[in-house]
């Protein structure tokens, strides 16, 4: 036998030199055959056992892995049983080798999982009762399914039970330390996703604690992830505290509409109120986060509420009136007054329905007075051509960029899950990072090349050294914000940046198929509103003042009582009593994005629906439908009665409103910057500034967060901890 | 009489088919079965009637008048919960009617709903199955298909490299 050792010891060699000539082929890396529970999958070679397990329909409990973060493999829920491994496999960080034999269901895995439960349960309180985890808690469940039945815990009066203090971080994140399972999904959210160093660990073994070191508050725009991350019930969400159970409620799959990048949500009723809302995964748009606006804005859509429609007698004052007067009201105007004498103001939170009835029935009395809030140049070829104003890379876009140059935006606070993917992809991909505008914490470095806005010239023109870097680069992207357009020399800023993207286009050789040229829009209505051909910005307005002023969901204050002749007659329509209705003369309440089946196409151009979750709050009633009895009760009926109507008028005007999901490309943009040329104007030397700087402007960005508490709560927190 | 076999057949469709499908070939020409089938036989050819595949299903549903054909469903596969690991509850198809108006109620302040449909909770395998039912219901229907998921590939090996941005600063 030991004769025969060294002649086994030269095959094994002589396998190994084998196999190493076939990792040094040129081909494809083929794919890995392994079986779980015997059934055999093939996977990519570096797939973890986890992964595989997965495509093989096996679920592997968890509680550290997740899909997004990096692995930690700290929980050892996941331990598997590979043939000829001596122990027990942590299946999250082990990559799969050829013909594993996977065992997920074997005597010795279910041993394993038994102890490790037994393990965490130990220290776990009996909270559940008064958990809010209780009922989507992973602990709970699985110990259901994979814990053992009998308990071996003998300390019956407590006297070793582990028990933490409770952190505050802030007045979103509550915090029940004992029940923390020290799974580090939160710590490390915070560091690879929010870019916020705040969380760690201190201590060792029992002792061992997850905080912030100091006390503090967790300063993230992302931060309510972590509640939806944290698998116990450590991590809850404090203005849900103790509302509602989970298997009480409805869940209504919906869209977001606090930014302009359409994250898809979950909105969670019960007794017709918003209880929560949550992320829902879309790897196009959001993955798995949504911001703090959208997740804790809710109780903004209780308050503040238009619920009854609005007539201003005779003293000047608003009273309530039913919609009959009200709609009557405002008919007897219109009735009077000729069509180019009306005009209208739509605001950033208003469907595409609404738009679409509101700009049919102003058409029909001879208006073309139809402006948004949001200001978008115009001159050259406008919102003429699409590509002019879409985010045309699309969100997934930036994972394969390798350059990116931001003009005069904020994304960490425009669109936080947008900066999330360029974080993402600056971690991954090696992203360069530029930036032409005011110095911003984005969390992830970048090369800032000043604020002022002359150096988009310079860059233009090939005289910045910028542009090398810009031609050089693979699949380069130039974003411009919303917010740098919004100045006097706009028109001129976005010539720039169309010069500059169609430049980098032709000089990188990314191909046709590459768009450089992005805009990040601010607000949910934009784009939805310049396809159907709204004017942007209320320059319409203030040259040819109106006799009669519709403000559909307008209250930003880009018209004020200052702007408008003194006998206007305004009409508000809209969800929230805010600016826009302290001005008017007639009030008619519509309804929020979570009481009305609503189309809302995102930056990219994708046209997403909303679903009514709750009824619109006593006489309120959803918007399209408004005007659509506005347009009955004057004489001038539109012709649609259903929303399948309005959406097949909608797919008249433009089909890519109602091909849900699907972000349509758009091109020309070579002859856009062509057209573009054709414009004068000089570029302004003040710096670029976004409007929102910090934390604390972030959370109040639109009628909805204003009337919200939560958010308020938010805004002080910051200011009080800086 | 007649009324009451119209009902069993109303009633029984799915146990007609059944039968239907045990007892007769294509063509629907009986087979030849043993004496404890002959009973049967009988016994299905006085309670039955063997139908066609229904392409109407409405005056047998029981639905109300009203929700038959104003009624708009989404066909969908519902999101995994953010707030949990497990995907058992997002494998299968359902059926999801639009919202209809929701009222407080003057006695209790409950929460009050005319839509009898609201409260259904039908799933199906594939969603074919769930176009068909609704095209034998009279709803208009859409399919929201689900989001596609990417695989990426993983390792513990990306937290310690020395020359990536993917080494952590917590491990």
């Amino acid at each position: 036998m030991l004769r025969l050792w060294p002649l086994a010891r030269g095959l094994q060699a002589k396998q190994v030199l084998a196999s190493l000539a076939r990792c040094n082929s040129s081909a494809p890396p083929e794919k890995l055959e392994v079986f779980v529970d015997d059934k055999p999958v093939l996977v990519e070679p570096g797939t973890t056992i986890l992964q595989a397990c997965a495509d093989a329909g096996v679920e592997i409990p968890r509680f550290c892995y997740h899909e997004r973060l990096s692995i930690a493999g700290n929980c050892r829920m996941c331990l598997v049983e590979v043939e000829r491994s001596p122990k027990p496999v942590a299946s999250c960080a082990m990559p799969v080798m050829k013909g594993m034999k996977i065992k997920t269901d074997s005597p010795l895995t279910k041993r394993a999982r038994e102890g490790v439960m037994e393990f965490l349960l130990m220290n776990h309180p009996l909270d559940c009762p008064i958990c809010d985890q209780g009922g989507e808690c992973d602990l709970q469940d699985q110990s259901m399914t994979f814990g053992n039945d009998k308990s071996r815990f003998t300390d019956m009066d407590h006297t070793g039970k582990r028990a933490v203090e409770d952190k505050n971080v802030g007045p979103l994140i509550k915090t029940i330390m004992t029940r923390c399972i020290h799974c580090t999904r939160c710590i490390r959210f915070a560091s690879e996703v929010a870019g916020v160093d705040d969380l760690g660990t201190t201590g060792r073994g029992g002792d061992m604690q997850v905080g912030t070191y100091v006390e503090k508050m967790f300063k993230s725009e992302l931060s309510g992830n972590v509640i939806d991350l944290c698998p116990v019930g450590a991590l809850t969400s404090k203005p849900y505290a103790f509302t509602t159970r989970p298997w009480e409620t409805r869940k209504i799959e919906s869209i977001d509409v606090m930014d302009a990048l359409g994250s898809n949500i979950v909105v969670t009723m019960r007794t017709n109120e918003v209880m929560r809302i949550l992320p829902r995964i879309n790897e196009d748009i959001n993955e798995e986060w949504i911001s703090d606006a959208t997740r804790f804005a809710y109780d903004g859509l209780k308050r503040q509420r238009l619920t009854t429609p609005f007539v201003k007698n005779d003293k000047g004052i608003l009273e309530q009136a039913d919609w009959e007067s009200a709609l009557i009201k405002v008919a007897q105007k219109i009735v009077q007054t000729p069509g180019e004498k009306i005009g209208a103001v739509a605001g950033g939170l208003v469907d595409a329905e609404a738009l679409i009835a509101l700009k049919d029935y102003l058409n029909r009395l001879g208006s073309e007075a139809l402006c948004t809030e949001e200001i978008f140049p115009m001159d050259g070829a406008g919102t003429d051509l699409r590509s002019n104003y879409l985010l045309n890379t699309k969100i997934q876009g930036v994972e394969q960029a390798d350059l990116i140059l931001l003009v005069g935006t904020n994304p960490r606070f425009e669109a936080p899950l947008f900066n999330a993917r360029i974080r993402k992809s600056w971690i991954n991909n090696d992203l360069t990072v530029a930036m032409v505008g005011s110095q911003v914490d984005l969390t992830y470095d970048y090369e800032h090349l000043g604020d002022s806005a002359s150096i988009l010239n310079d860059i233009a023109s090939g005289k910045h050294p910028f542009s090398k870097t810009l031609a050089a680069a693979k699949n380069p992207m130039v974003v411009v914000g919303s917010s740098a357009l919004q100045r006097g020399d706009g028109t001129s800023i976005h010539k720039a940046v169309s010069t500059i993207a169609q430049n980098a286009r032709v000089q990188s050789g990314c191909g046709e198929d590459w768009k450089v040229l992005n805009v990040l829009h601010r607000v949910a209505s934009q784009v939805a509103a310049l396809d159907l051909g709204y004017k942007a910005g209320v320059d319409a307005i203030r040259e040819n003042p109106p006799q009669i002023l519709f403000l559909l969901g307008a209250d930003e204050g880009a018209i004020t009582k200052e702007d408008i002749p003194a006998d206007c007659f305004v009409v508000y329509q809209g969800h929230h009593g805010d600016r826009g209705a302290a001005m008017a003369d007639v009030i008619l309440p519509g309804a929020a994005y979570t009481e009305k089946d609503a189309t809302y196409v995102n930056t990219e151009g994708r046209a997403q629906q909303t679903r009514t979750a709750v009824t619109p709050p006593m006489l309120a009633r959803e918007d399209w439908k408004i005007i659509r009895a506005l347009s009955e009760i004057s004489g001038n009926s539109l012709p649609y009665d259903k929303l399948q109507e309005v959406r097949d008028r909608l797919y008249e005007v433009s089909p890519n409103l109602v091909q849900y999901g699907e972000a349509e490309d758009a091109n020309y943009f070579k002859q856009a910057q062509e057209l573009a040329q054709s414009v004068s104007g000089t570029i302004q030397e003040k710096p670029l500034t976004p409007s929102m700087q910090n934390l604390k402007d972030f959370y109040m960005t639109n009628s909805i967060g204003r009337a919200s508490q939560t958010m308020a709560k938010c805004v002080k927190a910051v200011q009080d901890m800086d | 009489m007649a009324a009451n076999s119209r009902l069993l057949a109303g009633r029984g469709s799915l146990l007609a088919r059944i039968v239907r499908r045990s007892f007769a070939d294509e063509s629907g020409v009986q087979k030849a079965t043993p004496a404890v089938g002959e009973v049967i036989e009988r016994h299905t050819e006085r309670d039955t009637i063997i139908v066609n595949r229904i392409e109407d299903h409405t005056p047998l549903a029981g639905v109300p008048e009203e929700h038959r054909g104003s009624r708009r469903v989404r066909i969908f596969i519902p999101a995994k919960n953010a707030m949990q690991s497990g995907t058992y509850g997002s494998n299968k198809w359902r059926m999801e009617f639009d919202a209809r108006e929701r009222w407080e109620n003057p006695l209790m302040g409950w929460q009050s709903t005319g839509d009898p449909l609201s409260n259904s909770h039908v799933e199906f395998a594939t969603k074919e199955d769930a176009i068909d039912f609704c095209a034998q219901n009279g709803w208009e229907c859409f399919v929201e298909e689900p989001k596609k998921k990417t695989f990426k590939p993983k390792s513990y090996g990306a937290n310690f490299s020395w020359n990536k941005r993917t080494r952590v600063t917590t491990k």
